[in-house]
């Protein structure tokens, strides 16, 4: 069986959002939530000025403090190393929310429309926000999980795939041979605070 | 059986009975606690959006008034110690009066949990999957509900047994007296451990938490506890001696000294060391960032906080005009401080540094409004039907009025 992770080359990340748009049509996400977001953050002072962006999403880590707080076991990580959500045994209590140490989850109390208050939602709204429900739903934690549905499909999650610069590869990380293993071992690569203890399963490759 | 249902339709139909203030009072906590249930269907029907918490700031106002509510509880265990453990005899009489409180608080501190709940419709998972014992949630879940049974039973049993008049027997209520003993520590000790136990919010990873939520409960929980048993006297038959609130003025006494040494333990460690993880400490004391919705609140904890210690310490406090203000003092005070001054700031700055501030909105105020003045109402009933049950004013068909419950 596979263990997901994901490689994230900051060298290469212009910080285009491309990522988060495709997370955000992929997954029908409502309006103000993003399961992957682009950071961005400035450095150094003039005229050593540097810009960086910095892909963040779900870390699916190999600890995760979210599943340990859980209290209905609706959040768990599937045999793939994936950290998913039980939509149906979810009570919203946002107690993982707290739990992790990367604010990669989110709460939908209800699917709005993206046009000013008052106004139906569009047939593509409707569409979307029914795709949504099915998938994940309101008032219960969600997060990504590694675009499940494509993976099913034989394809990899929509971030990767729509990433213009090829910054973010995905694979198996128990693959020796593999690009992802690969790169996090002649890459130096590394995790967002290690000190959580949280061993994620997303790494980067330095800047420079 | 049919005696015991008596006894609860005689306590349905004592609730009812009252002089015209008694009846303005309900009607006026009736009022709020119905608005408090509108605003609820409303967040029913458009869920969390209602509120004003976020993705960033996940729990706002109804867990801060839960802390402060669980502290309150745990504070019964600040009169049944002195009576059971040291026996002291001004107490023996109103004791009773903190185990019904606790009741009332526990059945708000439950009110505030559920009403936090994105999917309150799903409640019950929290009994059916228990992730039992990973997840602190579900330790707080047992250690609630289990003190909510707990004092439930040592209440009903002694006053069932007053309205019954017989003798309580020992052996039906003093081992849970014991165990309730324990258990309150429990509560608040659990409730504390539900924060400290999160890695990635550095503001709450202090093992002195714990210890602190103790101190301020059981100086917020007596301050309370002397304000009703006043209320009491004044309105009821029931004596209560001034020995009593004296006794108590020296639990609150010791408790906000404990506090006030416990918090400055707490500011001197994160000012003086200074790391990055004084972030949300900033936010909360001096603002960060240009954000600064919570200082002037926090200013305020500490100066109630500060006044009523002084008030507390100065011999003036025994008598009960200073007594009274240093106990509203002390319960507003340590409301601001362990409510939105502990759980909020936690969030702010977000684990990845964003600054978002939380206001809670008017659906989240009148909600716990409601919430406040329904568990007003039930602690309000329970007085007006334990007074006059325990003196032996009401009583089974038949049955001889006992002497003194406890």
């Amino acid at each position: 069986m596979a263990r997901y992770g994901m490689v994230i080359d900051l060298k290469r990340c212009y910080g285009c959002y491309a990522c988060m748009l495709a997370c955000k049509v992929t997954n029908h996400l409502p309006p103000n939530v993003f399961w992957s977001r682009v950071l961005k953050g400035e450095s150094g002072t003039y005229p050593n000025v540097v810009r960086q962006a910095l892909p963040v999403l779900c870390f699916h880590c190999e600890d995760p403090g979210c599943v340990k707080v859980c209290p209905t076991k609706a959040t768990y990580k599937d045999e793939e190393g994936v950290v998913v959500i039980d939509k149906n045994v979810c009570v919203g209590c946002k107690y993982c929310m707290m739990g992790c140490p990367y604010g990669a989850r989110y709460t939908v109390p209800e699917w709005k429309s993206y046009f000013p208050a008052g106004l139906p939602l569009s047939e593509l709204e409707q569409f979307q926000k029914k795709a949504w429900e099915e998938k994940s739903g309101c008032g219960v934690a969600t997060k990504c999980d590694f675009c499940s549905d494509r993976r099913k499909n034989g394809k990899e999650p929509a971030c990767v795939a729509a990433c213009p610069a090829n910054a973010r590869i995905f694979g198996d990380l128990d693959d020796p041979q593999g690009e992802v293993s690969q790169l996090v071992k002649q890459g130096r690569g590394f995790v967002l605070k290690p000190e959580q203890g949280t061993n994620p399963k997303v790494y980067y490759l330095p800047p420079r | 059986m049919r005696r015991y249902l008596h006894f609860l339709w005689a306590c349905f139909r004592l609730s009812f009975v009252g002089d015209w203030r008694y009846h303005a009072w309900m009607t006026v906590l009736t009022v709020i606690a119905l608005t408090g249930l509108y605003a609820y269907c409303q967040q029913l029907v458009h869920g969390l959006q209602t509120t004003g918490m976020t993705d960033q700031v996940s729990w706002g106002a109804y867990i801060a008034n839960f802390t402060y509510l669980v502290g309150l509880a745990a504070a019964a265990a600040m009169l049944v110690i002195p009576v059971y453990v040291y026996r002291n005899l001004q107490l023996h009489d109103v004791v009773i009066f903190g185990e019904l409180l606790a009741v009332s608080v526990i059945v708000m501190c439950l009110l505030f949990v559920n009403v936090d709940l994105g999917r309150p419709d799903r409640f019950m998972h929290l009994f059916w999957r228990f992730n039992f014992p990973l997840s602190m949630l579900t330790w707080d879940v047992i250690a609630l509900n289990g003190y909510l049974l707990l004092n439930l039973h040592i209440c009903g049993y002694l006053i069932y047994s007053a309205y019954c008049g017989r003798t309580p027997s020992k052996a039906f209520y003093i081992p849970f007296v014991f165990i309730a003993i324990v258990w309150a520590v429990s509560i608040h000790t659990v409730t504390a451990f539900l924060y400290v136990g999160l890695g990635g919010r550095p503001f709450w990873n202090s093992a002195i938490i714990a210890p602190r939520f103790l101190a301020s409960a059981f100086a917020a929980g007596p301050s309370f506890i002397i304000l009703t048993l006043q209320i009491v006297r004044r309105f009821t038959a029931h004596y209560v001696a001034d020995d009593a609130l004296l006794t108590l003025r020296r639990i609150v006494q010791v408790a906000m000294i404990m506090n006030i040494f416990l918090l400055g333990c707490e500011l001197f460690v994160e000012f003086y060391t200074d790391t990055a993880h004084v972030a949300s400490a900033r936010y909360l004391y001096f603002g960060l960032h240009g954000r600064h919705a919570l200082v002037p609140w926090i200013w305020t904890a500490v100066l109630f906080d500060l006044l009523a210690l002084a008030l507390l310490v100065l011999p003036a406090s025994r008598g009960l005009p200073a007594l009274n203000l240093a106990c509203v003092l002390s319960i507003v005070g340590i409301w601001i401080e362990k409510g939105m001054g502990l759980i909020v700031p936690a969030f702010i700055p977000t684990p990845l540094g964003e600054i978002v501030e939380y206001q809670p909105t008017v659906n989240e105020i009148l909600v716990c409004f409601g919430i406040w003045a329904f568990g007003l109402l039930l602690y309000t009933v329970f007085v007006r039907v334990s007074v006059p049950v325990l003196a032996g004013e009401i009583t089974a068909p038949g049955a001889r009025p006992a002497a003194g419950a406890h």
